[in-house]
């Protein structure tokens, strides 16, 4: 049967062609050889029609199959070449992914400024407000409405920057404790985290810190709660239980008053060289009490009903335990290849 | 206040408690009184003994050097000195081969011009007894001493020093006998005693002088006492006396004046000793100043006073500045044989205001601000009397004469079950009671749920119910108290809008490359003329500080900007070469009328860096970057800002914009001013500060679905003059748009995407090319609606001026 021989023929013969094309340009060609107008296999089908009508059928399907063979086939290779050839392209656009990023990378955190608003967010998860207040402040809320009249003695414990008109730089976020009593009333909760000053400038001391005021107002306020208070807070903000411990104390607002010490961050007291707390094992790290009853009259509220605890936390120093940084003067002089430093140092070696 | 633990024993019986002081000091501390030191007065001293100097000659090789020869009681010991003080048969402290200094020195043997000399003879210094006895000399000791007694065991010259922490309330503690009455307190077991120099006097003779009268005109004087010695002879203290005074911080200065300051540490009254005969006039009188009034004080210095202060006069010159210091006349002398001792008590208010508003801080002064019981002013004046007897040899049994006013006396305290039970979690009012009992605070009235007391009149600090419960709260400690959390939670915890506003903001900020830096609210003074500042500008006149630390730290600062700029200049300095990207955010201080305001900026600069070189090209920040940063601020707020070009006197005149939010200025952004790059040694530093305030609360945004039919887009390119600003051009688009007129298709986009200038291009003008997008709410556009439209676009461009490329 010549027309079965002549099939095969032209299936070995595109066998043959493909197996020789690497290029686009070859396959055309090859599909222009087939089953182009004038292809090979285009010229067995336009024959058919001289066959007789028996074989016409048996032989037209041989060659359709063959035909979609042949553009299958084609495809297939197409596909596989245009795939090298990109490849080749993609391996000359190979680039070094080492080279430093084009534009600018995120900045960095004040590590004091972190640690205030993650202490804010704490205690709002706590029932806690933010309140605030005059950075430049009158001496009657810094101090007279805090117990402390101006003769008094506790004045000496918070050296005070003046304004000639007798206004001052607040001393501590205390005064805050009374605008919002007068704001808000009671029951309240309120944390209070800002700047304050003191006449004081040497390697433990800056002219001016950070500090943040707790204020809880509600009756019967316990001990018991502002020590849970407390620990719940820095619990939260170190990321782990430590342990506390409570020494009396004085502040003129408060009464009873204590000093609230941490266990040391660092060591936790198994290292008698320790850089932070220098072997004691403890941190000290806020002061506190329940608000004297005439401070809670200052704000309007009657002490007989209600009763609080308050407390001020260093934000300086809580940050520089969570950082573990040496220096507090570090914090306000603006030099950001301090504070890149602790980010990797992404622009730098 | 330093205590001594010797002298402690005289109040108290500390032996049956078994206590070391470290143990006490752990107490003191927990309870309100830290104990910030422990100090060994011997430190490290070993073996040194009393001996006697047996016999004494002058080297024969050198006449300076003395040899002695010792007997410790152990053996004859040789020893060569170059003091002269000594004499044979004299008591000294010898520190022989082998011994152990205070300060840790060893001593040895050593070869003087042929003689061994074993170890040395000491001074007072080399004891580290300061200012007790003539360095340069032996310290010769009393003969009660005996060879070969140890010195740590003489003369308390092995004390232990507490250097305790006195709190403001705690007056009562600045005295040995407040502390061995707060110790009794805290452990209930131990006994008071007094020492001998205590014990009553006889004292009913009538005064061998003439004196007058005590007159105390000032109610603030609640009581003036003067006793009288007689006969006395001005001398050394006794040495263990001396020894006392010098660990607790005090010169000896001689018999009479120590006996003053031994009382004060004892018992914490401020006592004065001064000459009879010195006084102007045999009277005396308290009195308030007058305003204007000037007295010398005891330092030299001329004070200025006022009514609130008082006096003490005498035949009308004033004395002494009641409570606070002595004047310049009366003292003791070494002639002085009749002397007179000053007890008195002040108001505390009033000598607090005398000593602050004067800044003395003198040992009196400072006691009496925080109270010096009233009652100590009797039993002081003869205790002192007494040691006046022992140290002076004085004849003190004269009746003292004494003035008062009322006297304060203490009132009585309630505590209640229920808040002592609501503070401290305990209502054991039986054991509160004997707490109380423990501090001298006596049960006056009994009951089970509540009980009046009397505190002490060494005690004015308690006052209240709160008072009481924080003597039992500090006696048991608060470590063993439960912990829990306040009951119920209030409804609406509000972190609050300027903590979410500050959050907002270093979050973007930080994210688009910044650090975030704090830096001091006060600048040196000068800051306004640093930046030009003309005075009319509200930032030129700072508040500043009447008691600055230094000049650099003086004046409030009006605008954030020149903290940054310092420290960008620290970063450069301390060797950063890479881009400087920095915000803060933070409070400045404007004066508004005779009051100020606070407001809340934020500012932020740019600078490419020392070396701006980089594989992808020059870092490239400029205006345009900052702007985006601006941008991204305030549109994420709901607002819409709009740059316009503006005027600050320490920027750029061609590179600054003013920020208007809702037409009205909220900042600015600019390039800092040339001249001020200049000075600064760098070149780019872009810079920009907002006032927050008018932002501060977040705008909800406004959505509108997109349309659902395609845009279609053309292109306009249009030459136009330089000064021919984008934001104007975009505007006569927009208008063109409106004046083509079609209400079915809407200008949906509108953006800027090519500026040119240069060939082509006439000077002084630049190609300005635009993709506009338009599109229907309604229908999908045909061409020719879009054409139509456009070239009315264009027509209506040409007729306001440009030329349309």
């Amino acid at each position: 049967m010549p027309e079965d021989m002549n099939i095969n023929a032209v299936r070995d013969s595109f066998t043959e062609s493909l197996a020789g094309a690497s290029t686009l340009q070859e396959l055309d060609e090859i599909r222009v050889k087939f089953t182009g107008k004038k292809g090979t296999l285009t010229q067995l089908l336009r024959s058919l029609g001289k066959l007789p009508p028996e074989k016409r059928k048996e032989i037209g399907q041989s060659l359709n199959t063959l035909r979609d063979e042949i553009e299958n086939e084609l495809d297939l290779a197409g596909r596989r070449i245009r795939d090298s050839e990109n490849e080749k392209q993609e391996i000359s656009e190979r680039i070094d992914v080492t080279l430093p990023q084009k534009g600018r990378i995120s900045g960095a955190f004040h590590p004091v400024l972190q640690t205030m608003h993650e202490l804010a967010d704490i205690m709002q998860g706590l029932g806690y407000s933010v309140a605030s207040g005059p950075e430049v402040e009158e001496d009657y809320y810094n101090f007279e409405c805090l117990n402390v009249p101006p003769w008094h003695p506790a004045r000496d414990m918070q050296d005070t920057f003046y304004f000639p008109d007798g206004k001052l730089l607040r001393t501590h976020t205390s005064p805050v404790q009374i605008r919002s009593m007068l704001q808000y009333g009671a029951p309240l909760r309120i944390v209070c985290p800002g700047k304050v000053y003191r006449r004081d400038n040497d390697t433990t001391h800056s002219p001016m810190f950070t500090q943040m005021e707790g204020l809880l107002v509600d009756k019967n306020v316990s001990f018991s709660m502002m020590k849970g208070t407390m620990s719940e807070m820095l619990n939260a903000f170190f990321g782990k239980s430590l342990r506390y411990r409570f020494r009396a104390s004085y502040f003129p607002f408060t009464e009873p008053s204590m000093e609230l010490d941490m266990e040391c961050v660092e060591c936790s007291g198994h290292d008698a060289h320790c850089r932070v707390c220098h072997g004691t094992g403890w941190l000290e790290v806020a002061g506190m009490g329940m608000v004297h009853p005439n401070v809670i009259r200052a704000g309007k509220i009657d002490p007989d009903e209600y009763n609080g605890f308050a407390f001020g936390i260093g934000l300086d120093r809580m940050a520089m335990l969570k950082y573990g940084i040496g220096d507090l003067r570090l914090f306000f002089d603006g030099n950001i290849s301090y504070f890149m430093s602790g980010f990797g140092g992404a622009e730098k070696c | 206040m330093l205590i001594s633990w010797e002298l402690l024993k005289n109040f108290i019986d500390i032996e049956p408690l078994n206590l070391t002081p470290e143990e006490l000091a752990e107490r003191l501390t927990f309870s309100g009184s830290e104990v910030e030191g422990i100090t060994y007065c011997a430190g490290k001293m070993k073996s040194v003994i009393a001996a006697k100097i047996a016999s004494l000659e002058t080297h024969s090789a050198d006449s300076k050097y003395s040899i002695a020869h010792l007997d410790t009681g152990a053996g004859i010991h040789v020893c060569i000195t170059s003091a002269h003080n000594m004499k044979a048969g004299d008591m000294v402290f010898y520190a022989g081969e082998g011994a152990i200094l205070p300060g840790g020195m060893e001593l040895g043997a050593r070869d003087f011009h042929g003689v061994m000399s074993y170890g040395m003879m000491l001074s007072a210094e080399e004891l580290g007894l300061h200012d007790v006895d003539d360095p340069s000399g032996l310290l010769i000791l009393p003969n009660d001493a005996r060879p070969g007694d140890k010195a740590e065991s003489l003369y308390h010259i092995g004390d232990v020093i507490l250097d305790v922490s006195i709190t403001p309330n705690r007056g009562d503690l600045l005295s040995h006998l407040g502390m061995a009455r707060e110790i009794k307190g805290l452990y209930p077991k131990s006994t008071l005693k007094f020492p001998e120099w205590m014990r009553p006097l006889k004292q009913d003779k009538e005064w061998s002088e003439d004196f007058g009268k005590i007159s105390l005109p000032d109610k603030g004087c609640y009581a003036y006492r003067l006793g009288l010695a007689t006969g006395a002879k001005i001398a050394d203290s006794p040495l263990t006396a001396k020894v006392d005074l010098a660990h607790l911080g005090m010169r000896p200065i001689n018999n009479a004046v120590d006996v003053t300051n031994y009382v004060m540490l004892m018992l914490g009254q401020p006592l004065h000793a001064f000459d009879l005969n010195t006084l102007p006039a045999r009277e005396i009188t308290v009195r308030a100043a007058h305003d204007g009034e000037h007295m010398m004080t005891l330092d030299g210095k001329d004070r200025a006073l006022t009514e609130r202060d008082m006096l003490i006069t005498s035949g009308g010159e004033a004395i002494a500045l009641a409570g606070v210091m002595g004047g310049e006349q009366t003292g003791i002398n070494p002639d002085t044989t009749t002397i007179v001792i000053e007890s008195a008590s002040f108001s505390p208010v009033r000598v607090g205001h005398t000593s602050r508003r004067l800044g003395i801080n003198s040992e009196a002064a400072f006691r009496f601000a925080r109270t010096v019981d009233p009652a100590l002013s009797k039993s002081a004046l003869m205790a002192a009397s007494a040691l006046m007897c022992e140290w002076c040899g004085a004849d003190v049994s004269y009746k003292p004469l004494s003035a008062e006013n009322e006297i304060h006396s203490p009132k009585a305290v309630t505590l209640t079950r229920k808040k002592l039970s609501t503070y401290l979690s305990w209502d054991n009012m039986n054991d509160a009671a004997k707490i109380l009992e423990g501090f001298g605070i006596t049960q006056l009235k009994g009951g089970d749920d509540e009980r009046e007391f009397m505190p002490p009149t060494s005690r004015p600090d308690i006052t209240i119910e709160e008072d009481l419960i924080e003597e039992i709260g500090r006696f048991r400690g608060y470590n063993e108290t439960e912990e829990r959390l306040p009951g119920e939670m209030p409804r609406r915890a509000d972190i609050g809008q300027s903590m979410r506003l500050s959050a907002f903001v270093r979050n973007t900020l930080m994210a688009r490359g910044y650090t975030e830096v704090l830096t001091y609210s006060f600048l040196p003074e000068d800051f306004p003329e640093k930046l030009r500042l003309p005075p009319d500008d509200i930032r030129a006149k700072p508040l500043t500080l009447a008691n600055p630390i230094s000049r650099e730290q003086t004046a409030m600062r009006t605008t954030l900007l020149p903290g940054l700029l310092a420290g960008m200049k620290t970063a450069i300095a301390s060797g950063w070469r890479e881009p400087v990207r920095i915000f803060e955010q933070g409070r400045v201080f404007i004066r508004e009328g005779d009051s100020h305001i606070e407001p809340e900026h934020v500012a932020g600069l740019i600078f490419n860096g020392m070396d701006i070189r980089s594989p992808s090209g020059n870092r490239n920040e400029d205006f345009y970057t900052v702007k985006a940063d601006i941008e991204s601020l305030i549109t994420a707020r709901g607002y819409n800002p709009v740059f316009v070009p503006g005027h600050e006197t320490f920027t750029h005149a061609g590179q600054t914009a003013d920020i208007l939010v809702d037409g009205a200025k909220i900042g600015f952004a600019a390039r800092l001013k040339p001249a001020i790059e200049q000075e600064l040694d760098v070149v780019g530093v872009y810079v920009f500060e907002l006032d927050m305030t008018s932002i501060a609360e977040s705008r909800k945004p406004e959505f509108s679905p997109a349309s659902s039919f395609p845009a279609s887009f053309r292109d306009i390119s249009i030459m136009a003059a330089n000064d021919r600003r984008n934001d104007d051009i975009m505007t006569d688009i927009r208008e063109s748009v409106n004046e083509a007129g079609n209400d079915d298709i809407q200008l949906d986009g509108l953006r800027l995407f090519d500026v040119y200038a240069g060939k082509g291009i006439p000077d002084g003008f630049r190609s300005m090319a635009y993709s506009m997008s338009y599109r229907s709410r309604v229908k999908t556009l045909t061409v020719d609606e879009v054409e139509t439209l456009h070239n009315g676009v264009r027509e209506a461009m040409k007729r306001k001026g440009y030329v349309i490329r």
